[in-house]
């Protein structure tokens, strides 16, 4: 028994632990179902979705009885994200080779982050930017998806000046 | 609902996703010159391909395939990705084709369900 209490401070990071106590017990974490209960008295926290930088634990979720998503994923919100972060760094610039390189790399990072302070309980996110240079060429992308299309979505942005354009998607994809 | 506890099988297989994602292309553009009337029809085809193939593997999975195709002019293309989810259980696999006249980049995000 303290031996499983003993076990949850080393979740500083994220866990998801299914604890069984005798004494009802309060539940921490992001996401608190609230539940408490005398008799059963099953303690979860729901895991915060993000890197697991030591050995990677598979974590069994407890159940949280939860049919859907309590806040959705705001898709016109992401996509004002995406037309000023594109915009900030895409106007007035030149396609060159590193640079744009570098700016790809940049702009996911930064949209993936902004989307992240969003927090968004329980939506995993998924960043795709393509820059290109504008040579009269012709392009074609499209992308299709297996999802729960209730849940899930997806926001775009593409942005052109003269000589590059740059396309950014997010996709938010609900963790069931 | 079961829980099921996931050994090693639980992350995704990059590597057959990149052999699948392989034939899909091969399947459907194979030899053919680019052409702005069909280009549409190729990335419809090549992403529903590879999205059949996938599901068929029978994983607990949500998946997302993004497919560009250009044709090859001597511009640049850079893309980038970056994600915020469950490295143990999440993957994703790129993969870059080419022929005489395009350039076809395949992106698949594996995203777990419970």
């Amino acid at each position: 028994m303290s031996e499983l209490l003993k076990d949850k401070p080393q979740k500083r990071e994220k866990k998801t632990v299914k604890v069984p106590t005798e004494a009802s017990h309060g539940v921490r974490g992001k996401e608190t179902t609230g539940r408490t209960k005398d008799s059963m008295s099953i303690v979860s926290s729901i895991d915060e979705l993000g890197h697991h930088e030591d050995t990677r634990m598979v974590v069994t979720m407890e159940n949280t009885y939860q049919t859907g998503p309590y806040k959705r994923f705001p898709v016109g919100a992401v996509t004002d994200i995406l037309k000023d972060v594109l915009t900030n760094y895409l106007q007035e610039e030149r396609y060159e080779v590193e640079w744009s390189q570098k700016m790809t790399k940049t702009i996911c990072e930064v949209t993936r982050a902004r989307v992240k302070d969003l927090m968004i309980p329980r939506y995993k996110v998924v960043v795709l930017v393509h820059i290109g240079q504008l040579t009269g060429q012709s392009m074609q992308i499209s992308s299709r998806c297996l999802w729960d299309k209730s849940n899930d979505t997806f926001a775009t942005y593409s942005f052109k000046n003269s000589s590059l354009f740059g396309m950014a998607t997010v996709y938010g994809v609900y963790f069931e | 609902m079961e829980e099921f506890h996931n050994g090693n099988e639980g992350s995704f297989n990059s590597d057959e996703a990149d052999n699948i994602v392989k034939e899909c292309i091969e399947g459907v553009v194979g030899a053919d010159d680019y052409s702005q009337n069909l280009v549409n029809k190729w990335t419809a085809g090549i992403v529903e391909r590879c999205l059949t193939q996938l599901v068929k593997q029978g994983k607990s999975y949500k998946y997302i395939v993004t497919c560009a195709v250009m044709q090859k002019t001597g511009a640049g293309l850079h893309t980038a990705n970056s994600c915020f989810w469950d490295t143990a259980m999440d993957g994703s696999c790129t993969v870059r084709w080419e022929n005489r006249t395009m350039y076809c980049v395949v992106s698949v995000f594996a995203v777990a369900i419970a």
